[in-house]
C-alpha cells in the first residue's frame, strides 16, 4: 500500500484505508496527554458548558512543569487539575511527585507502537521513540479531544533519515540531533514526519531514540519514529502488562519519501546550540573555553536515567569547578530510584552537583533561573531568549556528556577529554 | 556566672557581668542566609558609605531559601550576593544545595563553643546548644555594627532554668518537648530572657536532638537559649572540628556552681504528649488529640527543626513497605549535603520513595515558599518545620501545622493529623 507509519497510523485512527500527505482526516487518538496546564483545559471546558468526556481512558494529566507549587497561585491551579481528575475518575493521574510526563507516560506502558497521541507539548514527538505517533496541540485543543474524542489533522509527508556507523567516544544521539538541527534549520522539517532507519538503530538504546524522537521536534518535525525493533519490544513489554497491545506499525517496503538523508554517524563530533536557537549549532571545539555559571542535566530529552549515568561516569572522583551550579533533575520517580540503587545519584551529588526533586525543573524555568549576563550550559531542547531567567542571560545546548566535562572545567569542555 | 554571661564577659573585656549590663562585645561569627545576605549587603553598600568589612573571614552566607531560584528577581538577588563575596573576599559561601543554614554552619565547623554568633534570622539561637551565645540580629545592626566593627551591643540577659526530667511516653519525641514548652511558656513568655535547658532529660538527649531547645527559644521571645557544655557536647564539637585542620582551639564555658536565676521552671516530660502547633502561630501549642483526624495535603520533614539524618531515619522506618496516604504530598528535604548523602547512603531515600516519598534538595524546604511549599486556599500542611504563620505557604487562609518527625510520619500514611502513638512501630 505504500504507505509511512504515520500515514498508517492516521489512516487507521480516521478509520480510513488510506490516507495521503495533504489529505485532511478527523482522526481519533488513543491518548491525551495535558500536563500542569490541565487547568486551563479544564477551564475551557466549563466555559463550552461540557460536563461529558468521550472517554476517561484515553486522558492522562501529569503535574510536572512546576513540581511542587512556587505560589498560590500555582498551588490552585495544581488542586483545580487534581479536582478534575478526581471528579471524572481519570486514571491516568500523575502528581507533582511523578516527574516528566512523557517519560512517565513511557514507563508507566501507556504509549505503545502505532498508537496516536496528543498532549499539550510540542515534544510529544518523543512517543515516536516507541513507534507511537506523539504530537503536540493547544490546550482548547485538548478540551476538545477530551470532549469529542477527535482532532483534524493534516496529514504529513515524511523523510527518510538513514543513519550508518557508530559514535565516535564521547559523541551521542544529542550530538546527531543537535548536528540534523544545525544542518536543516528548525524549521527544516517543517509539519513533515521523520522516520529513522539504518545500520546504526539496532545499536541505539531506547533513551536514545526518546532523545532523537524528542528533538525532532526542533527541527519542526510534527511527528517523529524510530520503527519498533527487537530493543522496542524488550523495553516495553514489561511495561505494557499484556503482549497483545504490542502491535508494531512499520512503514511500507515501497513508502514514498519526500527527501531522504543519510548520516553517518562516525563523522560527527560533539555539538553545542548556541544561544538563542537551536539550530545555531557549532561544533563543541568552536566554543570550547567560554565561561558557564550553571550546568543544568535534565529535561525530557536528556534527563533519563542514561544520561545521568554518562554524567557520573565523568564527574566519578572529581569535583564540579567551584564557580558552577551544576542542577540534576532526574525525568522521572522511576529514574531518580534507579539513580539511587545503582549509585548514579551518589556520585552526581559528591561531585558537587544539587539533585532536584524529578520533574521539568529548570529547563522550563522552574527553578534554576539565571541572573542578568549569567551562561547556563543544558542539556534540555530550548534555549531561546529568557527561557530561564533574566533575557539577558544565555543557553548553550550539550548532550550529558559534554556538560559534565564543562561542569568540570567551568568553561565549555568538549568530553573527548574525558572519554 | 553562668555560660552566657562569662562569654559576654570574655568578649567585652570585662571580669564580670551581671543581667541588664550593656556589654559591646567582639562577634565571632556572623550568619545570613540567602534573603538576609542580601538585605545586609544593600545596607552596608547603600548606607554605609566608604565602610570596610572588618574580617570577612568571620561572614558565612548560606544560600537555603532558594536551592534552585524560582524566579529571576530571586536569581538576581543570589548573583548579587556572589558578586558581593567575591568583593569583599568572605569566603563562607554556601551556595544553593547546602542545606538548612545552620546546619550547614554547623557540619562545617565554623561554630564552636564560646562564640559570639549574630545572624539575621531568629533561629540562630540554635547555636546555644554547643555552648555558645548565638542570637538573632536586624539587616541594620549586622551591617553596621558586624560588617564594620566586628562587634554587637547586648544587654546581658536574665537567665530562666528549665528543668527537664521524666522519661517521655511512646511516641514523644524532642520536638514535642520544646514545643509543649513554647505552648506553656507563651510567644512572649521569655521576652529578651535566656533559657538554660537543663535536667536529667536534657542530658540523656545527644546534641542534634538537644538543639531543638535552644532554637525554639526565639518562639518564646528569648534572647537565646544554652545547655551547659558537658562531655557530649565537647565530643560533638570535636568532631565537628576534626574536619577543620585551621580551627582554633575552642574555650569552653561553664556555668559557676552558684549561677543565679530569674526563674526555674520544673517539667517532668514523662506527662507530655505529642504536640502539634497549630495555625496561625507557633505558641498554639496542642495536644495533638485536638487536632486529629484534620484531612491534610501536604506532608513535610524538613527544616532546621527537622530534615536531620534522625527525622529522615524516623521516617523511614515508619514508612517501610508503607505507602503515602494517597491524597498526600509528602515532601522530604534533607538538612543539609551530609545528610543527604548519608540518608541515601544507608538506603533510606529507597524506601521513602518506594513509600511515595518525594526527596527535594538539601535547603530550608518549605520554609517561607520560596522553591515549595506554597499552599491553596483551603490546603493543609503538617511539618516539622519551625514557622507556621498565615502567607507564610501560600495563601494566607491555607492551614500549617507544626508537629514531630512521628506525627508527620503518621499523618502522612493516614492523611490526617493523626497521633503517633497509634503507629505500632513508633
Amino acid at each position: 500500500m505504500s504507505q509511512t507509519i504515520a500515514e498508517k497510523i492516521l489512516a487507521k485512527k480516521a478509520g480510513v484505508a488510506k490516507v495521503s500527505p495533504g489529505q485532511i482526516v478527523d482522526a481519533y487518538p488513543d491518548l491525551v496527554m495535558s500536563h500542569t496546564a490541565t487547568w486551563r483545559s479544564v477551564s475551557v471546558m466549563k466555559k463550552i458548558g461540557a460536563t461529558k468526556l468521550y472517554d476517561s481512558k484515553r486522558l492522562a494529566i501529569v503535574l510536572d512543569h512546576i513540581s511542587p507549587a512556587k505560589t498560590e497561585k500555582y498551588a490552585a491551579d495544581q488542586r483545580t487539575s487534581r479536582n478534575f481528575a478526581r471528579e471524572y475518575g481519570i486514571e491516568k493521574f500523575y502528581d507533582i511527585d511523578a516527574g516528566i510526563a512523557h517519560l512517565v507516560l513511557m514507563e508507566h506502558g501507556h504509549v505503545r507502537p502505532g498508537d496516536l497521541i496528543v498532549g499539550t507539548d510540542s515534544h510529544c514527538t518523543i512517543y515516536g521513540a516507541l513507534g507511537a505517533l506523539g504530537t503536540g496541540i493547544g490546550y482548547t485543543e485538548v478540551t476538545s479531544v477530551w470532549v469529542t474524542g477527535k482532532l483534524w489533522m493534516r496529514v504529513p509527508s515524511t523523510i527518510k533519515v538513514t543513519l550508518s556507523g557508530r559514535f565516535s567516544p564521547g559523541v551521542s544521539a544529542k550530538d546527531l540531533m543537535l548536528y540534523l538541527i544545525g544542518t536543516l534549520g528548525a524549521d527544516g522539517c517543517g509539519y513533515r514526519s521523520v522516520e529513522f532507519y539504518g545500520s546504526a538503530l539496532s545499536e541505539m538504546s531506547v533513551s536514545e531514540r526518546m532523545t532523537m524522537a524528542n528533538l525532532a521536534m526542533e527541527m519542526g518535525s510534527k511527528c517523529a519514529f524510530v520503527p519498533p525493533d527487537e530493543k522496542t519490544q524488550e523495553w516495553l513489554l514489561p511495561r505494557l502488562g499484556d503482549a497483545a497491545s504490542y502491535q508494531p506499525v512499520l512503514a511500507d517496503a515501497d513508502a514514498v519519501y519526500e527527501r531522504s538523508i543519510d548520516v553517518d554517524l562516525s563523522t560527527l563530533v560533539p555539538m553545542v546550540a548556541c544561544p538563542h536557537q537551536v539550530d545555531n549549532t557549532r561544533p563543541v571545539t568552536e566554543v570550547a573555553g567560554t565561561r558557564i555559571d550553571q550546568a543544568f542535566l535534565g529535561s525530557c530529552a536528556n534527563g533519563k536515567y542514561e544520561d545521568l549515568a554518562v554524567a557520573a561516569s565523568i564527574l566519578k572522583g572529581r569535583r564540579i569547578d567551584p564557580r558552577v551550579r551544576l542542577i540534576v533533575t532526574p525525568g522521572s520517580k522511576q529514574i531518580m530510584l534507579e539513580a539511587m540503587r545503582t549509585g548514579v545519584l551518589a556520585t552526581l551529588m559528591e561531585s558537587g552537583a544539587l539533585v532536584t526533586n524529578p520533574g521539568c525543573g529548570a529547563c522550563a524555568g522552574d527553578g534554576g533561573m539565571m541572573a542578568d549576563g549569567e551562561v547556563s550550559l543544558s542539556t534540555a531542547n530550548r534555549n531561546f531568549v529568557g527561557r530561564m531567567g533574566s533575557n539577558k542571560s544565555s543557553i548553550y545546548l550539550s548532550s550529558p556528556a559534554t556538560l559534565a566535562a564543562s561542569a568540570l572545567r567551568g568553561v565549555i569542555t568538549d568530553p573527548r577529554e574525558f572519554v | 556566672m553562668n555560660v552566657i554571661e562569662k562569654i559576654l564577659a570574655r568578649k567585652s573585656g570585662r571580669k564580670i557581668v551581671a543581667p541588664g549590663d550593656v556589654v559591646v562585645a567582639e562577634v565571632d561569627l556572623m550568619v545570613m542566609h540567602d534573603l538576609s545576605a542580601n538585605f545586609v549587603m544593600k545596607v552596608f553598600e547603600n548606607e554605609m558609605e566608604a565602610a570596610r568589612i572588618v574580617d570577612p573571614s568571620r561572614l558565612v552566607f548560606a544560600f537555603d531559601h532558594n536551592f534552585a531560584p524560582a524566579t529571576r528577581e530571586a536569581a538576581e538577588a543570589l548573583a548579587a550576593v556572589r558578586r558581593f563575596a567575591a568583593k569583599h573576599g568572605i569566603r563562607n559561601l554556601f551556595d544553593s544545595g547546602c542545606g538548612s543554614i545552620h546546619h550547614c554552619i554547623m557540619e562545617a565547623g565554623l561554630v564552636a563553643p564560646g562564640m559570639v554568633v549574630i545572624g539575621c534570622d531568629s533561629h540562630t539561637t540554635i547555636y546555644g546548644a554547643i555552648g555558645a551565645f548565638a542570637t538573632g540580629v536586624g539587616n541594620n545592626s549586622m551591617a553596621a555594627l558586624g560588617f564594620v566593627h566586628g562587634k554587637g551591643w547586648f544587654k546581658v540577659p536574665e537567665t530562666i532554668r528549665i528543668d527537664l526530667h521524666g522519661t517521655p511516653g511512646r511516641a514523644v519525641q524532642p520536638r514535642d518537648i520544646s514545643q509543649y514548652l513554647v505552648g506553656r511558656l507563651g510567644e512572649d513568655g521569655a521576652v529578651y530572657k535566656a533559657i538554660e535547658f537543663a535536667g536529667p532529660y536534657i542530658e540523656s538527649l545527644d546534641v542534634p536532638d538537644r538543639a531543638l531547645f535552644p532554637l525554639q527559644t526565639i518562639d518564646v521571645g528569648g534572647k537565646c537559649g544554652f545547655i551547659n557544655p558537658d562531655e557530649k557536647t565537647v565530643r560533638f564539637v570535636n568532631r565537628l572540628l576534626e574536619s577543620r585542620q585551621t580551627a582554633p582551639p575552642f574555650e569552653l564555658f561553664r556555668n559557676d556552681a552558684d549561677c543565679r536565676y530569674s526563674e526555674v521552671i520544673d517539667v517532668d516530660v514523662s506527662r507530655i504528649e505529642p504536640q502539634v502547633a497549630c495555625p496561625p502561630t507557633v505558641g498554639n501549642v496542642k495536644p495533638v488529640e485536638d487536632v486529629a483526624g484534620t484531612p491534610i495535603n501536604v506532608a513535610e520533614i524538613g527544616g532546621s527543626t527537622g530534615g536531620r539524618l534522625s527525622d529522615i531515619r524516623t521516617l523511614a522506618r515508619c514508612l517501610a513497605n508503607r505507602r503515602v496516604h494517597p491524597g498526600v504530598r509528602l515532601q522530604v528535604v534533607p538538612a543539609s549535603r551530609d545528610t543527604y548523602l548519608a540518608a541515601l547512603r544507608e538506603g533510606l531515600f529507597e524506601i521513602l520513595h518506594l513509600a511515595g516519598a518525594n526527596i527535594f534538595p538539601p535547603s530550608a524546604g518549605s520554609n517561607q515558599a520560596f522553591n515549595m511549599g506554597a499552599l491553596a486556599e483551603d490546603e493543609v500542611m503538617i511539618s516539622t518545620q519551625a514557622r507556621n504563620f498565615p502567607g507564610r505557604n501560600g495563601h494566607p487562609a491555607a492551614s500549617h501545622f507544626l508537629a514531630s518527625p512521628l506525627t508527620v510520619a503518621a499523618s502522612a500514611l493516614t492523611g490526617r493529623i493523626t497521633d503517633p502513638r497509634t503507629l505500632e512501630d513508633a
